[in-house]
């Protein structure tokens, strides 16, 4: 009979005890949405990964802090957020490190069809272009419901904002990104 | 209700997170609104072009080596913190040794003494700090060679 694997809570419960499998349990996981995340906001494969080992490293160190009674991945999403925020900043530090959008594909194509594939390129081009381009709280919404379909329920837990704010912030996000995709093409 | 309200509905209609009555009320508007028109096209377009699009992924073996680097960056960081401390120690001795007249000097005010002191090891500290950090920007830049 298939074990039944333990919830968010009790993980981090175990963890607060010094278990490392129940570290390894949850990292196993959540490795590849901490890692897609962080990729939709920084936009750098490497700058991703990074993120979102850190983002566990922080969770392993301040395991104490957390309540079993608080939603584990809100508090972990907003880990994210923070190094992502700090990654941006280091790099705006320093112009010359700016990421060569071109170079540091984030974003392909899902079709497999060649001919369809080379039109969508440009396109793709644009769409990382405009991405990088808008603020981080517009990508920040943009990828949450385009990338990861999530619902305005849960986007609005993660973001600690009301549903009605969702549905306006993304209106306003898709408005700016409709209008950088225009202004590429 | 003001054409802002119902461009903000925009999204949620699209997303289909209107409530049976809101869309109904939505649908009612857009029929005659030529703007929410020309917006919902554009939504629409940039749903499609998103849709056709995904994250890059990255090969397989570095998510199944994923727990092992980040069970050696975990080691690491406690690696570092032991290092640091005992350095900071050490660097505080050698400062005591090297000052030890001063410090076992009766005639010098013991305020004198403890200013001294505490000003040594903040020193220490900070210096330890930022020999760690910049150690940390070297091993992360992945740019150093690039010519600013």
């Amino acid at each position: 009979m298939k074990e039944k694997s333990a919830s968010d809570s009790e993980l981090m419960t175990l963890i607060q005890k010094g278990e490392q499998s129940a570290m390894k349990e949850l990292v196993e996981k959540y490795k590849m949405k901490a890692y897609y995340l962080a990729l939709g906001m920084v936009g750098n494969k490497d700058e991703a990964f990074d993120i979102s080992q850190e983002a566990f490293i922080r969770v392993y160190r301040s395991a104490k802090k957390y309540s079993p009674d608080q939603r584990f991945f809100p508090w972990f999403y907003s880990i994210i957020v923070n190094l992502c925020k700090d990654c941006l900043k280091r790099r705006e530090k320093w112009d010359s490190r700016q990421v060569d959008i071109d170079e540091n594909e984030f974003l392909t194509v899902v079709e497999s069809n060649p001919e369809s594939k080379m039109i969508m390129k440009e396109q793709t081009r644009n769409l990382r272009r405009a991405l990088m381009a808008l603020d981080f709280s517009d990508r920040e919404i943009i990828m949450l419901k385009h990338f990861r379909d999530l619902p305005y329920d849960e986007i609005a837990v993660m973001l600690k904002i009301p549903r009605g704010t969702v549905m306006s912030r993304l209106y306003y996000a898709r408005k700016k990104l409709a209008k950088l995709m225009s202004d590429y093409e | 209700m003001s054409d802002d309200k119902y461009r903000i509905m925009l999204s949620g209609y699209i997303d289909n997170e209107l409530t049976p009555e809101e869309k109904l009320e939505f649908e009612q508007h857009l029929k005659d609104c030529r703007e929410c028109q020309k917006e919902l096209e554009a939504f629409h377009k940039l749903r499609e072009v998103t849709g056709a699009m995904k994250y890059a992924d990255i090969p397989e073996y570095v998510w199944e080596n994923y727990w092992t680097g980040l069970y050696r960056r975990l080691e690491r960081g406690f690696g570092w913190i032991f290092l640091s401390i005992g350095i900071i120690i050490l660097l505080a001795i050698g400062v005591y040794h090297l000052f030890q007249g001063f410090f076992l000097d009766p005639g010098q005010s013991i305020l004198l003494k403890v200013g001294i002191g505490c000003g040594a090891v903040g020193f220490i500290v900070l210096l330890v700090s930022v020999i760690r950090e910049r150690i940390f920007a070297c091993r992360r830049d992945r740019y150093d060679e690039v010519q600013r």
